[in-house]
């Protein structure tokens, strides 16, 4: 009965219909898209090793901040970091903003692009990043010679790569221009991991003759220019001991031995930032925007179950008539209210299924179309894919909340129309 | 004493509107027996649609005792009351009362729906009415497809789909041209005949005739019985 009436209203019923797969559907797309998100900061972030951490100077307490503008830690500090029984590598990290990086192409010509973020440290840090070479061998300390990512491998276009061997040349922000063999080329696109906070490394080079952060330290009347560091990155022996590594850092840093205590701004605390820290609050980030769009999504189920409501009255007052004739032939308030209550469940349950499969295709749209704006974003850097991962209790709760919305919707109506006095209602013109 | 299959007794209905009474119904008595043809007769106001409404199990008497067919519906809860419309009597309106979305045979087919019928059941029924109004053709047409007689057969044989004791039709002719209101006259007089009671209020002098027995009413009371 309830189907007869609703082809005979095809247009409401429709109307009706779409305001339920909206809500549905966008809940469904919402939560696919957030769950594919998630998922895939994750994994970016799981490509660094679980042991690592991010050591430097910022704010600290529940909700640590890391400043990168100021240089505090010496060799000093990095070889005596590395002698805690709980670290098992510590690397500096030198960040060399570079304007451009030059090739010579023939005699006297130049080919030249934007520059991209160097990076001054020791080879203990591909270890740290779980990052290997692919080709060629790491720089030596001292030596004009860099090592670079795939990507900036392929900054002068991709037929005609860098190799092993080739000469570049860096101009630094100051103006000086350094020449650079580069030694060894990284396996992967890029290194995708904690340093993305920084930048996205794609030349890592020794400290020496590249990087010039100095102090000036006087002994006696000489002044002496000390090597210094913003960010150091160090890993634990495993991961049952990264607290332990990150006590025994903060409690050198703090004591007399450390030169980044006398160096660093007396206003900023030392802060050690690891990579199980990072997840737990980028998830917290993830869950509150989550949260947020759930929710407007499920407002729009409510506004679908308004609609139902609404129609369903509209519904109950036209049929005025005819509810009274089925009294009169022997329906029972139960059979009208049955009547109703089933035409407002087909709309939830129809609309329900509808907006479920819309919600799945639909969540590979909005994927793709994230996908196609981290390209967009990731310039020379690939920071690889979304992957299209559904979140099935979703599927569940958005169909249950579209049926039980639809029934609830249905139930002033029909219950408007069960309680009809026939004889009053068989006199509705 | 006779067995009457409608038995009313000292029936009363008051109307209230806010503040203000209607004696719509005053102190009838009135006993019908099996198988009449009743005509009920009276300018509107005189309270015959009301003692319809009564005697149809619409409405409940405000006092006195009315007994249908066995049952006495003075107090009888809503449920009851609908299961001795949906058993017991067949309703015929004015303006056929079909519903608009369901074909002729599904509109037959819903008072036993009402009862809990087997589609099959149903079906077969409903097909058999269909064919003893002589509208077999018309079995999945709407009543928006169907002429004016053609819709009040169809509302004749879903009177007689759960076989009641009681066909009550109202002003039957009402909507109808004075050929086709006849022929449907004739329906009912031939279902009489099959031993149906039949209860016709109207106030067409015209359709007395058909009539074993007529009431005439006035102002909530029978005026005069012929």
């Amino acid at each position: 009965m309830g189907l007869d009436t609703m082809k005979s209203y095809k247009i409401r019923t429709f109307l009706t219909l779409i305001g339920v797969i909206i809500g549905v559907a966008s809940v469904i797309m919402v939560t696919t898209a957030g769950n594919s998100v998630s998922n895939f900061i994750a994994e970016q972030w799981n490509l660094f090793n679980p042991t690592g951490m991010v050591i430097g100077t910022g704010t600290g307490g529940a909700t640590p901040q890391l400043s990168i503008r100021s240089v505090a830690f010496t060799t000093n500090d990095v070889d005596n970091i590395q002698r805690l029984p709980s670290v098992k590598k510590v690397a500096p990290l030198g960040i060399i903003p570079l304007n451009k990086i030059l090739k010579r192409d023939g005699f006297l010509k130049w080919e030249s692009r934007p520059g991209e973020a160097m990076y001054a440290s020791t080879p203990a840090l591909l270890e740290i990043l779980n990052v290997e070479l692919e080709e060629g061998t790491m720089f030596e300390e001292g030596k004009n010679e860099v090592v670079i990512s795939k990507n900036v491998a392929e900054i002068f276009g991709k037929d005609k790569p860098l190799k092993v061997g080739d000469t570049i040349f860096l101009r630094r922000v100051d103006g000086k221009t350094l020449e650079a063999k580069v030694v060894g080329i990284l396996k992967g696109s890029s290194i995708a991991n904690m340093f993305n906070t920084l930048a996205t490394p794609s030349i890592i080079c020794p400290a020496k003759p590249y990087y010039s952060s100095y102090f000036g330290s006087n002994v006696g009347t000489i002044l002496k220019r000390v090597v210094a560091y913003s960010v150091l990155l160090a890993e634990a022996t495993d991961t049952k001991h990264v607290e332990d590594a990150q006590n025994e850092i903060l409690n050198y840093l703090n004591s007399a031995q450390s030169d980044a205590n006398q160096y660093k701004d007396q206003s900023s605390d030392f802060v050690v930032i690891t990579q199980q820290y990072i997840l737990v609050r980028i998830d917290q980030v993830m869950s509150v925007i989550r949260t947020y769009i759930t929710a407007i999504a499920l407002i729009s189920l409510l506004i679908g179950g308004i609609g139902i409501a609404n129609i369903m009255f509209a519904t109950v007052t036209e049929r005025t008539r005819e509810i009274g004739t089925m009294m009169a032939i022997g329906a029972k308030r139960r059979d009208i209210l049955q009547l109703f209550l089933y035409q407002s469940m087909i709309i939830g349950f129809l609309g329900g299924l509808t907006g479920c499969i819309l919600g799945a295709s639909g969540s590979w749209f909005v994927v793709d179309l994230l996908n196609n704006n981290i390209q967009n974003l990731g310039g020379a850097f690939s920071m690889g894919s979304i992957t299209l991962t559904y979140a099935p209790e979703w599927f569940l709760i958005a169909s249950i909340v579209g049926i039980v919305i639809g029934i609830a919707a249905g139930v002033l109506p029909a219950r408007k129309a069960a309680k009809m006095d026939p004889v009053v209602a068989l006199r509705y013109e | 004493m006779a067995e009457y299959i409608i038995d009313i007794d000292s029936l009363t209905k008051i109307y209230k509107t806010g503040k203000t009474e209607f004696k719509a119904l005053d102190n009838i008595t009135l006993k019908i027996q099996k198988g009449d043809f009743v005509a009920i007769m009276g300018p509107s106001g005189s309270g015959k649609s009301t003692l319809m409404n009564i005697i149809g199990c619409l409405d409940r008497p405000t006092s006195g005792t009315v007994i249908v067919d066995g049952e006495n519906i003075s107090k009888v809860s809503d449920n009851v009351l609908a299961e001795i419309r949906g058993r017991k009597i067949g309703f015929i309106f004015q303006k056929f009362n079909l519903i608009p979305t369901m074909n002729a045979l599904k509109n037959i087919s819903l008072p036993m729906v009402f009862l809990g019928a087997s589609k099959t059941d149903r079906d077969q029924r409903a097909a058999e009415l269909l064919a003893k109004v002589g509208l077999t053709k018309w079995a999945t047409h709407r009543p928006s497809e169907l002429s004016g007689g053609q819709q009040q057969r169809v509302a004749i044989a879903r009177s007689l789909s759960n076989n009641p004791s009681i066909i009550l039709a109202d002003e039957p002719t009402g909507n109808l041209d004075t050929k086709t209101g006849e022929q449907i006259l004739e329906l009912l007089v031939t279902l009489n005949k099959e031993g149906k009671t039949i209860l016709l209020v109207t106030h067409a002098v015209a359709l007395k005739r058909f009539a074993d027995r007529v009431v005439n009413m006035l102002d909530g009371e029978i005026s005069e019985e012929t």
